[in-house]
């Protein structure tokens, strides 16, 4: 990941008012997009995503993500409007042990009697800046054809 | 075959069935091959944090009993369910790599894998003074509880060829103090404590020896189920939770006496190999006290007491090309295993395998099993037919069991 953006990322999952989107896709290539509420970064720069059912449609196109090598979309967008898009990889299924443990307290901390099947580790590739100010100035720099004529009439 | 060659083979493989995660393909070969742990492999195994061996009811592929891990995961939250090998049978090799346990084959690393955590109930006492361990074992998210570890099978012999539970009860008597019949209350105390470890699992799972005693045989063993459900049943404030037996096959009547006395939800008798011949050549006891025609009609009758997806039967795969008597072909067998596989998904039945590993304590313990071309195409036909079929298999997958390559494709069926 790059560094410049680490303190932006961890500060947008960190504060309550961020959504938080997980998109994969389906065997045939249909999009699957949900929210991940406990989304966030752990200690070794991987996203952690906890998913709550096991047979949630997610949790499959994730395992297929992992099994054959493909990548699944973050999207986290603040209140303020900054919005960034992670692309990344499904590298661990977590079903058991100490770090299983710890989430499946938190989460029945958070939501009372609930379940936790699986917490997804995956692996960033990719960060693309999608927050709308800055790439207003940057379409509009790079690609002064794109602009309607209405908005540079004196 | 050198390890060069099983390390392409593999690759070979993975190239073949583009539609088969590599991490399945690798499971089964390790399955297949069996496992060498190296020192340094050992040497972080900490059994406050490891399941390490213990309370297995089958032996190990190198005939020892000495502490090693229980099993392994893969990233995926596969288990492989494996048994240590001489390093002479060119298994896979565990060593470490930046001090995490790796797959090795060739000296190359594989893949990383994890030892098998430890439940927070292991090392502590029963009030009788007992090991828990040694009553109740854990895998990832199961329970594991053997009531009743002798076959009367062997009575007379007629034990099944591929299995040395009664071996494996002396030695285990001898070097690790099992019993052969823990107390139903004692099981029921040890349950209760691991069950304070939140998450740690989500089903409970029993097999035992077959018992032909009873007034209809097996209704000892029967019996011996329902005394421990129903003490596990006074853990849970619903009738029924997540629990299947791996047992023999029983009559209606047992059937309907096990289901509605206990809080069982899903039902596995072993057939053990999809051919009458070999049935009756590799599973004699079986074949004398219930017969091949009338186990799998027991499994269909199975199916409306449990309901569709939660009966099954497994296969000890490989078994069925075992010289003199086995098929000549692993195209042969395939086709035959399947055939018979999808008159029973037909009705209900799910079935799934294991891979057959060559014990020495074993009738067929010297002779080989199948490829791992073989063992993948399996998967992908009984997996298939639950497709077909529309069979869920939740019950006996990746989470609840981990030893069926089949049922760890079966993890992204839709239903």
């Amino acid at each position: 990941m790059p560094l410049t953006f680490q303190p932006i990322i961890r500060e947008l999952l960190d504060d309550t008012g961020t959504t938080k989107i997980v998109a994969t896709t389906t065997e045939d290539g249909s999009p699957y997009a949900v929210t991940s509420p406990f989304l966030h970064l752990n200690h070794d720069g991987f996203f952690v995503h906890l998913e709550l059912l096991e047979t949630s449609i997610t949790n499959r196109n994730l395992l297929r993500d992992l099994w054959f090598d493909r990548k699944a979309a973050i999207n986290l967008t603040g209140k303020d409007g900054r919005s960034f898009l992670v692309k990344g990889v499904p590298v661990k299924a977590i079903i058991s042990g100490p770090v299983f443990s710890e989430y499946y307290n938190k989460v029945q901390q958070a939501l009372g009697d609930s379940d936790l099947s699986t917490v997804w580790l995956i692996k960033p590739v990719e960060i693309i800046n999608e927050t709308y100010s800055e790439r207003k100035i940057e379409e509009e720099s790079q690609y002064p054809f794109s602009v309607h004529l209405d908005r540079l009439v004196n | 075959m050198t390890k060069g060659e099983d390390a392409e083979h593999l690759n070979d493989i993975v190239a073949k069935y583009p539609e088969v995660p590599r991490l399945i393909i690798l499971k089964t070969d390790v399955q297949r091959r069996g496992v060498f742990y190296t020192d340094a492999a050992v040497s972080v195994l900490d059994e406050k944090k490891h399941s390490i061996t213990g309370t297995h009811i089958f032996g190990t592929r190198d005939g020892k009993i000495a502490p090693r891990p229980e099993s392994l995961l893969l990233r995926d939250g596969t288990s492989i369910i494996t048994t240590p090998t001489a390093i002479e049978d060119n298994p896979y090799v565990v060593d470490l790599l930046d001090g995490q346990p790796f797959l090795y084959d060739g000296g190359e690393p594989i893949e990383e894998v994890d030892y098998w955590p430890a439940p927070a109930f292991y090392g502590k006492l029963a009030r009788s003074g007992i090991l828990m361990q040694k009553i109740v074992s854990a895998r990832p998210q199961r329970l594991v509880i053997n009531p009743h570890r002798y076959c009367t099978f062997w009575k007379n012999g007629n034990g099944c060829t591929f299995c040395d539970i009664v071996a494996q009860i002396k030695k285990g008597k001898k070097d690790l103090q099992i019993q052969a019949r823990p107390k139903a209350e004692e099981i029921a105390e040890i349950v209760a404590e691991a069950l304070k470890e939140p998450g740690r699992y989500s089903a409970i799972f029993l097999t035992s020896g077959s018992v032909i005693n009873g007034t209809e045989p097996f209704d000892e063993e029967i019996d011996i189920y329902i005394e421990v459900f129903q003490e596990l049943g006074k853990l849970f404030r619903t009738k029924k939770f997540p629990s299947q037996i791996i047992g023999t096959a029983y009559s209606e009547a047992q059937l309907e006496r096990l289901y509605r006395q206990t809080g069982l939800m899903s039902y596995t008798a072993d057939i053990e190999v999809l051919n009458e011949d070999l049935f009756n050549i590799h599973c004699p006891g079986k074949a004398e006290w219930i017969g091949y025609k009338e186990w799998k009609r027991r499994l269909v009758k199975a199916v409306d007491i449990f309901g569709r997806g939660f009966v099954n039967t497994g296969l000890v795969a490989g078994i069925e090309l075992t010289s003199p008597h086995g098929f000549k072909t692993e195209d042969e067998a395939l086709k035959k295993t399947l055939e018979e596989a999808e008159d029973l998904a037909s009705q209900g039945v799910s079935t799934v395998y294991i891979v057959w590993s060559p014990r020495p304590d074993t009738v067929i313990g010297n002779q080989k099993n199948a490829s791992l071309d073989y063992y993948i195409r399996l998967a992908k036909g009984l997996h298939e037919l639950r497709v077909t079929y529309k069979l869920p298999i939740m019950f006996d997958d990746y989470r609840h069991c981990g030893n069926h390559p089949d049922t760890d494709l079966s993890r992204l069926l839709p239903f």
